[in-house]
């Protein structure tokens, strides 16, 4: 027998000794990845709440499979790539999570999933990842989010403003994940739609004078200037200066520039022609099963991202349950329970889903944040809604199709 | 494009950007020339003398009015800010004074940011339309500000050149050694001059806040474009501050027409590395004032 059999044989008890383990009680671990510390910290631990609510309802509920503990390995994401990575190696190679919700940035989703989480097999649900770059990742469908991408948003926007008539648009975006993937989706759906863009450009942010890049984008000869950036950032900026020295007449932003700052410091009398768009919730029994829950756990429901939070931690729950725990199955599992048809599922109701999947039943959560009918990529459609300044605040003037 | 075109919207901006880098360049030169070494809290000083303005200004001065008086409280700042950190330091290497300034400048902008949150705001309401003066495009605001700036430099060219407590800055600049043999107060000097930086440091932050929007990270991102100005004109001299100022804030406003605009903000590094290779000495001598 030489060494090279002998390892084999070794290697097959191994694991044969790993495939006999005992199924019963059986605990599983799952991580939960986000900015703790860094420019999101003031969210994340309401996120981070919203996500332990739904674990703990679980455990609470009968528990996973076998009688089994979900387990919650913590980690913090930092709100960057490099600690996005660390983190979700500690927790995928080292307490071996077969799930993680999270992390919550953009950058640090692209880069935990690419170097970590893909190439190891392992689901990634986030919460507010919203970067169109994420529906891109080459993700062997390992990759969710329960927050809509930007690109629905740009390309929601474009199509409301081919409706409103408005066909020749200059564009000014931020230089960054955010800026420039919401221009790009509206740029290809208004260019799509036979609008003109008389004028693209990329700025940085906090330069005191926009001018010359503003008389640049003019020149296009587009009196709708199109702004895909912060309100109470540059974007202000970039209004005002275009505002006074009239080089458009009306003034589109996204879900950043519906900003109060904009009104408090240009005046709602000087923005009669500024609209924005935003996400909209909407009013579910899910919602509000969601709020009763997480107000009584001593958490504040109106907390952003905590709806996506909580539904992305019950979701990969209930795929762990509907695979039985194994990982290979998990991303199929995860469609099964999100989509329709089935019995309808809300926050909250572990007892009644476990049942359920235990009887062979198809179910389909119907979450805080939406419906979570996952797309192809692992994407979920947003509600937007048209806004004006009205008084001292925004009114939606009309929903977004 | 009309010649007009390119004077209102190119080169005027140019001009009063350039301004406000050339007020917060010239303090830069100062602390550079007398004390010796590249202060980094500069920029967020200006924020807190944008912000001492604002808070002048919500209990009800006019804006105009509130700049001496914010200059004059900054500069009181600045001199405690240097009795506490930097003269403590004053026999260690100067290295070690810069990174002491980098650590008063996020001190600086985390008092801002407690005191008066991170949310932007401004000094008026609501916008100003410009007034037409021949087809050139001015504001009040900018008129104000080209005022403000030509004052700041003329007095302080004259003070330097005729007053007692100018020559005595100039001869510590030159050598404090022996400015001090010539029985110059160095103490006192150094005291003069963080007050004249502080009181600038304040007028052009105030002169941005009036321009754009008040915000707690308003100074941080001038500090580059100042200290590219203040290298450019040549370290030490007022004049090359001004000129350094104008060139920077007017290259950057024109850059447009030749790069992307997402590139406006890595013109003045452009400039910096150019000044560096071609003329390290910037473009009037620099070295003493």
């Amino acid at each position: 027998m030489n060494k090279k059999t002998l390892a084999s044989l070794v290697g097959a008890v191994l694991g044969a000794a790993v495939l006999t383990a005992p199924a019963h009680a059986q605990n599983v671990k799952v991580g939960l990845l986000g900015g703790i510390t860094g420019p999101i910290a003031a969210m994340a631990p309401s996120m981070l709440d919203a996500s332990r609510l739904a674990f703990n309802q679980v455990n609470e509920q009968g528990g996973i499979l076998n009688g089994g503990r979900l387990e919650v390995v913590v980690g913090d994401s930092a709100c960057n790539p490099q600690n996005a990575t660390d983190a979700a190696t500690k927790a995928v190679n080292i307490d071996r999570v077969i799930a993680t919700v999270g992390p919550h940035c953009s950058g640090a989703v692209l880069a935990a999933t690419n170097s970590v989480a893909v190439p190891a097999g392992v689901l990634v649900v986030t919460p507010s990842g919203t970067s169109p770059e994420i529906t891109r990742i080459n993700d062997r469908d390992l990759v969710f989010r329960t927050v809509p991408s930007d690109d629905y948003q740009g390309r929601a926007l474009a199509r409301t403003l081919k409706a409103r008539g408005i066909t020749k648009v200059a564009v000014a975006y931020l230089n960054n994940d955010y800026g420039k993937g919401l221009a790009e989706s509206f740029k290809a759906e208004f260019e799509a739609g036979g609008g003109t863009i008389a004028g693209y450009s990329g700025h940085e942010d906090g330069k005191a004078s926009y001018r010359s890049d503003l008389a640049q984008l003019a020149r296009g000869g587009a009196d709708t200037l199109v702004i895909f950036d912060y309100g109470d950032g540059t974007g202000l900026t970039i209004l005002r200066q275009a505002l006074e020295n009239n080089f458009f007449k009306t003034f589109i932003g996204a879900d950043g520039m519906k900003s109060e700052a904009v009104i408090r410091s240009l005046g709602a009398a000087n923005l009669t022609n500024f609209f924005a768009s935003a996400p909209v919730g909407e009013a579910s029994a899910s919602l509000d099963a969601f709020r009763t829950a997480f107000s009584a756990a001593g958490g504040n429901p109106d907390a952003i991202f905590t709806t996506t939070s909580y539904d992305a931690a019950f979701l990969v729950a209930l795929a762990i349950e509907k695979a039985g725990g194994d990982r290979s199955k998990l991303a199929e599992a995860l469609r099964a329970v999100a989509s329709a048809p089935g019995e309808p599922i809300l926050p909250g109701e572990w007892a009644k889903a476990k049942k359920l999947i235990a009887e062979g039943k198809d179910i389909d959560y119907k979450g805080a944040a939406g419906d979570h009918e996952f797309d192809r990529a692992g994407d979920v459609p947003g509600q937007y809604a048209f806004f004006k300044v009205s008084g001292n605040t925004y009114e939606a003037v009309g929903e977004m199709k | 494009m009309t010649l007009l075109d390119f004077i209102n919207f190119y080169l005027v901006p140019g001009i009063v950007l350039g301004s406000i880098y050339a007020v917060g360049a010239i303090g830069i030169t100062l602390v550079f020339g007398i004390l010796r070494f590249a202060h980094f809290a500069h920029g967020d000083m200006a924020t807190l003398g944008a912000f001492i303005a604002l808070a002048l200004v919500t209990a009800g001065m006019d804006p105009w009015t509130a700049l001496p008086l914010a200059m004059a409280i900054t500069a009181g700042v600045a001199i405690g800010i240097d009795r506490t950190f930097y003269d403590y330091l004053k026999a260690r290497p100067k290295i070690v004074t810069v990174m002491a300034s980098l650590g008063v400048a996020l001190m600086l902008r985390s008092v801002v940011q407690m005191l008066w949150g991170v949310d932007p705001t401004t000094y008026v309401t609501g916008i100003v339309r410009p007034t037409d003066y021949f087809g050139i495009l001015l504001r009040p605001r900018e008129l104000y500000t080209l005022t403000a700036v030509v004052l700041i430099v003329v007095g302080l060219e004259l003070f330097l050149r005729r007053s007692k407590w100018g020559k005595a800055m100039r001869a510590m600049s030159d050598n404090p050694d022996l400015a001090r043999l010539s029985g110059v107060d160095n103490r006192k000097v150094t005291m003069l001059t963080w007050a004249i930086v502080g009181a600038l440091t304040a007028a052009s932050g105030f002169m941005l806040g009036i321009n754009t929007e008040v915000e707690s990270m308003m100074g941080w991102h001038l500090l580059l474009p100042m200290f590219a100005a203040a290298i450019l004109g040549g370290v030490g001299r007022v004049q090359g501050a001004v000129l350094g100022g104008l060139i920077v804030g007017i290259a950057e406003e024109l850059s447009v027409f030749i790069l992307p605009a997402q590139y406006k903000a890595a013109t003045a590094f452009a400039l910096l590395l150019l000044i560096l290779l071609v003329r390290p000495r910037g473009l009037l001598n620099g070295k003493v004032l």
